[in-house]
Formats: structure tokens, sequence, C-alpha cells
């Protein structure tokens, strides 16, 4: 049987096992994925995104055979991006990191919002995380850091 | 690759459909959380031939592939169509949610087969025999139970190009994002020199499928405006008499009198 090969943060991988296995466990167990947190296994709270081509998805609701020839983005490769960086000096200087759980998901859903909307709205941040729970309750803090990040940009996106 | 197949066109998806079992897999966003133990999926996200959104004389014909972001982006799906798909859960799951996963589904909660059921949409549904046309609300057999052959496919939803332009449509849920719909509501009306043409009403996840009367709405076809107000306290007591509810996550009393008001409102909407 031919392995399931596909991009991960940058570098081909190929994997061995079902097609019906989880991205998620996948991701965090044979990979070392730690960044991506299961927070529901159901598609309710966003600590498992990743970008798939580009798009935000939850990695608990993506079966492997999905996965065959694409590209997956996890922290483990974002944090590489001076993106990333623009966003962690933000996200730092706001405080908006509470207990951390929900932040890998948080960056990557503001990457997603950024790519397609350099200079988003208020409103249109906190619909771009709007699948991303936060149970510290630190919604306020995080869309302030998505919005300086964005304002601080100088063209990142 | 163990316990899935990867097809490259829709010709060799349906001969894998007809000659193994193997569970159909679009976006994956609902069969991940049902997690069903020892299948084989049929991966079907990628395939050109359910992934367009195109229109013909009559109708717009959505892949049953094309993502929820798709649809909200493209300039042929409907507003009404737009404005349920837009309320379904988050970025992320609609990213990933597909027409044809949340018909598949059986669902009657999925926020998109409600504006189906309103449109007098029709499905088309693909096999190595052939090909077939059939009406959403024929095509919903009971929970969870799909007129849909071992060997089919879903290939496209074909919503009516034309009669979807004045509606009411609201979504009752727990919350605004990442909510699984309570109750859901879609009217569409029509009139034409006067007289009211089209006054369809559909209820979702109140029941073990969508739910509508065509036969209630009949009282409505053909009135004016001041006749419909005078019928409507009949017409709203055959509503009630034919809404016989489940209980879910809320009661049925609870599931019945959102119904009503939302029939209510749709009507008020309209000047009846």
């Amino acid at each position: 049987m031919d392995a399931i090969k596909f991009i991960l943060n940058g570098g081909e991988v190929a994997y061995e096992g079902a097609a019906t296995d989880r991205l998620l466990d996948v991701l965090r167990d044979c990979f070392g994925c730690k960044s991506v947190k299961c927070g529901c296994k159901e598609g309710e709270c966003g600590a498992c995104s990743v970008l798939i081509d580009g798009r935000l998805i939850n990695s608990c609701c993506v079966a492997m055979g999905a996965v065959e020839g694409a590209s997956v983005l996890t922290l483990e490769g974002y944090r590489e991006t001076e993106r990333f960086a623009a966003l962690s000096k933000a996200f730092s200087e706001l405080s908006a990191v509470q207990c951390g759980f929900c932040i890998p998901g948080m960056v990557l859903a503001a990457e997603s919002v950024l790519a397609k909307n350099p200079h988003p709205s208020e409103a249109e941040i906190r619909e771009g995380l709007s699948g991303n729970l936060c149970r510290c309750t630190g919604y306020n803090a995080i869309v302030n850091a998505v919005n300086n990040a964005a304002k601080e940009a100088n063209g990142l996106w | 690759m163990v316990n899935g197949f990867v097809p490259k066109t829709l010709q060799e998806a349906l001969e894998l459909r007809a000659t193994r079992d193997l569970v159909p897999y679009a976006g994956g966003t609902d069969l991940m959380v049902e997690n069903r133990e020892n299948v084989s999926y049929l991966f079907l996200g990628k395939l050109p031939e359910l992934r367009q959104i195109t229109v013909d004389g009559e109708y717009v014909r959505i892949g049953a592939a094309v993502t929820f972001t798709e649809a909200l982006a493209s300039d042929l799906v409907p507003p009404l169509m737009k404005e349920a798909v837009s309320r379904i859960a988050a970025p992320a799951i609609r990213n990933a949610g597909t027409f044809g996963g949340n018909l598949g589904n059986g669902s009657a909660k999925a926020d998109s087969v409600l504006i189906e059921f309103v449109a007098d949409a029709k499905l088309r549904l693909v096999s190595v025999r052939g090909e077939r046309l059939v009406d959403v609300d024929k095509f919903y057999l009971g929970r969870k139970k799909l007129d849909l052959a071992s060997d089919e496919l879903i290939a496209e939803v074909l919503l009516p190009k034309r009669g979807l332009e004045n509606y009411y449509y609201e979504k009752v849920g727990g919350r605004n994002a990442l909510a699984i719909s309570r109750v859901s509501f879609a009217g569409v009306f029509a009139e034409q020199d006067g007289k009211i043409t089209n006054i369809a009403a559909a209820f979702g996840a109140v029941a073990d499928t969508v739910l509508r009367w065509k036969e209630v709405e009949q009282m409505l076809i053909g009135k004016t405006l001041a006749e419909a107000r005078a019928l409507k306290a009949d017409y709203l007591k055959a509503y009630e008499a034919h809404m016989t509810l489940t209980r879910g996550r809320v009661s049925a009393e609870y599931r019945k009198a959102v119904c009503m008001n939302l029939l209510g409102e749709f009507l008020a909407k309209f000047g009846i």
C-alpha cells in the first residue's frame, strides 16, 4: 500500500497509517506537532486549527486521506515567519495570552484573516476568530492584538 | 492508502462506489465527529466534476463538493442561500463543509438543506447506471434515511434561479458562532398582479426531516393580500394542527412556539 504523502510545514512527509485516521492525532503523535491542541474533537473549539493549502481547517475534522498531496501548516512551521513575529509581539504587548491553550489556533485564525484582508475591521477580526474558543475569556485582548499586528504590519500581509 | 480511496475522476469514484463498501467523504466535518469504526472512505473533496458552481436557464447548480466558503464568495449563489450558509458554524468549518455533505449527513438541522426545501430544489444523483433528478423533499425518507442507492453519489444541487428574491430567514441557536440550529425557518414569498403566487415555508431542526406543508401553503395561493389577511387565523390553525414536533436539545413545545412566531414574522414582513 502506498503511504499518504503531503507537505508538512514546508517539508515532504509520508504517513503509513490508515486514511481514516484523524489529522489532529497524526500531527501530534507521529509528527510531534504539539502546538495542535485537542479541545473537543468535534469542530467546536478551534484549538486544533491548522492551515491546509492556506485555508483554516479544524484538524480534528480531517481524515488523513483528505490531505494526500496537500500542504499543511501548523504553528511549528508558521513560527519561523515574520508574520508570526508580528503577531507574537502584539499578543505579548497586550497580554493576549492567558493559559495559552487556544493560542496556536487563534494565531493561525488571525493569519487566515489577515492573509485575506490585511486591514480588517474589528467585526471582521471577530468573525475570523469566531470558531476559536478561549475559556480564559480573553477575547478582547486577542482581538486588539490582531488589530495592532495588522496596523504595525508594514506590508507583511 | 489503507482504508481509503482518492479517485481522480467522478467516473473512477462511481466505479469504486459500485464495487466496494465505502463511505462518501466530502468535507469530513460531520463524518469525523461521528467517527465510525471499521469503515473506508471514498474521498470526493477534490473531484473537479463536483467542485463547480454553474448556471443554466432555470437553475443555479452547486456541485456536491463545493464548500460553504466558496458558495459565499460566488456571485451565482442566491442571497437566501448565502444568508443561511453564512450562519453555519465558523470559518474553519465553512472552509471544509460542503453542500453534498450537508445533504448526505441526513440531518434536519442542515442549514443549507432548509433552503433547498423552501426553494423546491432538485438533486442530481449519479451512479455507474446513469443519473436521476430527485426533489429534495423526496430525497429525505426519515431521520438519517435517504433515497440514495448504495452505488449512488450526490453530484449537484439544482437551486431555482428565480423566485427566491423575497424571503424571510431566521436561525435560532444558542449563540452566534458555532451554533447548531435549535429551530430554523425559511419563507419565500412572491406575488403577481396583486395575487400571491408563492408562499413557501420550511421549518428546520424540529423533526426527523425539514418540514414543509404545501397543502397549507395552497390556502393562500391565488389570494390577494387582503384575502390572505382574512384567512390568516385559519391558515395559522392549519399549521398548528400539522406541527407534530419532536423533542431534541430543546422541548417540542418550545420548538412549536418558536416555529409559529417565526411564521408570524414571515407573514408580517409581506403584509399579511
